[in-house]
């Protein structure tokens, strides 16, 4: 089963998100917890841990400002 | 550590800690979840602040009520919330605990004893006293919890819930989970006396502070309140100091703390000592605390597996859950019918309305033992300002004609909590203007509680409050008509009524009825009305509006004590030739648009007339539905007069002028037969 990686909505003012940096390349393995890329919002970045563990495909650009909840990646 | 060094028996340490795994578990795949996009809903995360559940979770049953925040979902693990209801209900979907309509921020699972669930800061403190009230009438060993935060304490509904449950001894406990921080807010910056378990003992009743992240200590502790509040020695405060480790809202750390402050918290962080202690105490090998962490993992997998394969819940379910009776929801297009109350056949007597609201309070108090009275100087020998409760308190007892603190909001709280609870409070409230000192009782917590919880609770409680306006004397602050604040809060029933009879059929199925209900007296009715009153219990249906005066020419709806200026004003136009049909609506939700729009289809015209301000009152939404409904059968816009925009004035002819008589709503008609 794969997992959906989207923007996530961090918190209650939170409308859009900043992908700041991919920490795991595309493609490569990843376990769960570990940390997969840097999520900017409202000034401050969180590092957002792998949900399950898998191969790592990006959808979305390092830099790209999306809305919460708009597909950025899966684990398969 | 030797075990017998630990002071608490290994076995309760090795429970609290499976319920801190269960909370943890909970937490991080709450967070988890947010962080990866698997779902989006609020979060208040509790990081932290696990031990002062997982412990009081050893110390009371599922017969112990519970009321919580927002941030509580620590506390509805660990009081037994089934964590599939639970996570379903935070999703929004029809498995939900609430049939998702409330959302974790108002859980009410009365099987595990979680009530109430508030997202209004301290709203929760007046409830509990409620809940507290049935449990000490009925002779119940319960104890009622309601938790709440540090910012909690600034707040008035708590301060007024304190107040009560020490004047009266209920069986509560205020639990303050002292997290350091309200909101984005810390302690220093909002009070200069921190001191918040002291606040108790300023009101006459114990509190205490304990380490809300030390079970064995916290324990202890919290034996000892339990033990003193199920005694029915009154209510404790208990100060749990912990830190809250995540911001205010969202995922990951407290960014609003000090780095140093932060790491010096995390050091004495409940779980992982407690998991440690264990360990080294000998209690358990590192293999059972790895048992119980991956049980409940599991756990929680399965949970948020299953309830995110639940349906959302839909849009039909929109209007279910308001009222018990989805009919009396008002609905364009839907007009029901209902049957009227019949000629009374038995013995009558006159009355005033004084009398026959003393009369139907009576009846119910002798029928059921669990009816009471509760409000401001509502005891003996006066029996409430206006006397409508004479006499009830020298008959029933203290205990049921109950004289409150000068607290509104705590007032209406009791009555909540005791409703919830299944007692049938009725809660007088002195003036219509005081509503606004209570209205988030009123409107945020006995309005919705049905709904937040898809009807696994609701408050059937009565509100009397008398009303000013027309009298002249009263100034501004003791003359309004808020009935539309009320009925632009969906989940209250609103009554007025005009007449002796009707305010005792009325106040007959308030009582009765499943739903929070209202009624209004108007002081211009109480003494000078006096009319025939069925003697014995009678009750007239919500929603059934009465003809005053029959007429062709043109509709009249009013209620209340404009009644009697509508029937002078047709009086009036009669002479003139004009044939004036007079409705008395009793009712405003449910709302009789069947008689209504019957009777407007009838005379071609219509005009609504209220004491309340015109502009946006309830006069627009009636006259829109008239137009929108019947504008094909109108001989001219149904139009609506109440008073001018302007608070009620103490200068006589300003008060006179400024709400509809019989001379103003004279020239008004004119206008409608004029277009
Ligand atoms: C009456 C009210 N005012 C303001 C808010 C906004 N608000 C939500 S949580 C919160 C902080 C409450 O802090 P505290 O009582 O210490 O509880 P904690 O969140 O720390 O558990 C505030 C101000 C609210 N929900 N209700």
């Amino acid at each position: 089963m794969s997992t959906i990686l989207t923007v996530p909505k961090l918190a209650m003012s939170m409308s859009e998100g900043t992908i700041a940096e991919w920490v795991v390349a595309d493609g490569a393995d990843v376990t769960e917890g570990q940390i997969i890329y840097l999520l900017e919002s409202d000034k401050s970045t969180t590092e957002i841990e792998a949900p399950a563990s898998g191969k790592l495909i990006h959808k979305a650009e390092a830099g790209s400002t999306l809305d919460c909840g708009t597909e950025i990646g899966e684990i398969i | 550590m030797a075990q017998g060094n630990l002071g608490i028996e290994p076995n309760v340490l090795k429970a609290i800690y499976v319920q801190m795994s269960r909370i943890r578990a909970v937490d991080k795949a709450i967070q988890a979840g947010l962080s990866a996009g698997k779902f989006m809903f609020t979060y208040w995360p509790m990081t932290g602040q696990e031990c002062i559940p997982a412990t009081i979770a050893q110390l009371t049953t599922e017969r112990d009520y519970m009321v919580t925040t927002y941030r509580g979902i620590h506390d509805q693990v660990a009081k037994g919330v089934d964590l599939f209801g639970m996570f379903a209900e935070a999703l929004g979907r029809q498995d939900g605990v609430n049939k998702g309509k409330g959302g974790s921020p108002h859980i009410s699972d009365p099987s595990s004893g979680s009530m109430v669930t508030t997202a209004i800061v301290g709203a929760g403190a007046p409830i509990a006293n409620g809940l507290a009230i049935s449990a000490k009438e009925r002779g119940e060993d319960r104890v009622t919890i309601v938790n709440f935060g540090d910012g909690a304490t600034s707040i008035g509904a708590v301060h007024e819930a304190m107040n009560l449950a020490g004047a009266w001894k209920l069986p509560v406990i205020f639990l303050c989970q002292n997290n350091q921080w309200g909101e984005y807010t810390p302690i220093p910056d909002y009070t200069a006396g921190p001191n918040f378990f002291g606040r108790a003992e300023a009101l006459g009743f114990r509190g205490v502070q304990l380490d809300g992240n030390d079970p064995a200590a916290f324990y202890a502790g919290m034996q000892d309140v339990i033990d003193h509040v199920r005694a029915g020695k009154g209510p404790v405060f208990v100060e749990a100091l912990t830190y809250r480790m995540g911001p205010h809202a969202g995922v990951g750390d407290n960014y609003n703390a000090d780095k140093d402050v932060l790491a010096a918290a995390k050091e004495r962080a409940p779980l992982e000592k407690t998991r440690a202690l264990l360990a080294e105490a000998g209690i358990c090998s590192e293999e059972e605390l790895e048992g119980i962490d991956a049980a409940a993992k599991t756990e929680v997998e399965d949970a948020i597996a299953r309830a995110m394969a639940s349906p959302v819940t839909p849009a039909e379910e929109t209007l279910t859950d308001v009222f018990a009776d989805v009919t009396c929801v008002p609905q364009r297009g839907q007009y029901p019918e209902r049957a009227d109350e019949g000629e009374p056949t038995g013995e009558a007597k006159t009355m005033s309305m004084v009398e026959s609201i003393r009369d139907a309070q009576q009846i119910a108090m002798s029928k059921n033992g669990e009816v009471f009275i509760l409000g401001e100087d509502v005891g003996d020998p006066h029996g409430g300002v206006f006397g409508t409760n004479k006499g009830l308190q020298t008959e029933f007892g203290k205990n049921r004609v109950r004289p409150t603190p000068i607290a509104e909001q705590a007032i209406i709280g009791a009555a909540i909590g005791s409703s919830i609870a299944g007692m049938s409070p009725i809660a007088e409230i002195m003036f219509t203007d005081f509503f606004g000192v209570c209205m988030d009782q009123v409107f945020n917590h006995a309005a919705k509680q049905r709904y937040m919880s898809g009807s696994a609770t609701h408050a059937p409680m009565t509100i009397r409050v008398q009303a000013g306006g027309g009298m002249g004397g009263f100034g501004a602050q003791h003359s309004q008509s808020m009935e539309s604040w009320l009925l632009h809060s969906p989940g209250i029933k609103v009554v007025y009524p005009s007449t002796p009879a009707d305010a005792k059929g009325l106040l007959t199925s308030c009582i009765n009825d499943p739903d929070p209900c209202v009624m209004f007296e108007s002081m211009m009715l109480l003494f000078t009305q006096k009319g025939e009153v069925p003697l014995g219990e009678y009750a007239i249906p919500l929603g059934v509006a009465k003809v005053r005066r029959e007429g062709t020419d043109i509709t009249i709806v009013t209620y209340g004590w404009q009644v009697y200026q509508c029937l002078a004003a047709a009086e009036e136009l009669a002479k003139e030739g004009i044939s004036a049909e007079v409705i008395d609506l009793r009712s405003l939700v449910p709302i009789d648009y069947h008689r209504v729009l019957t009777s407007v289809r009838k005379t071609g015209r219509a005009l609504v007339v209220h004491a309340a301000v015109e502009f946006c009152g309830f006069g627009a939404e009636i006259a829109s539905t008239i137009n929108e409904e019947l504008w094909r059968d109108l001989k001219a816009p149904a139009m609506r007069f109440g008073a001018a925009y302007a608070p009620i004035a103490y200068s006589n002819a300003i008060e006179m002028s400024q709400v509809p008589n019989s001379g103003s709503i004279i020239a008004r008609i004119h206008e409608a037969m004029k277009a």
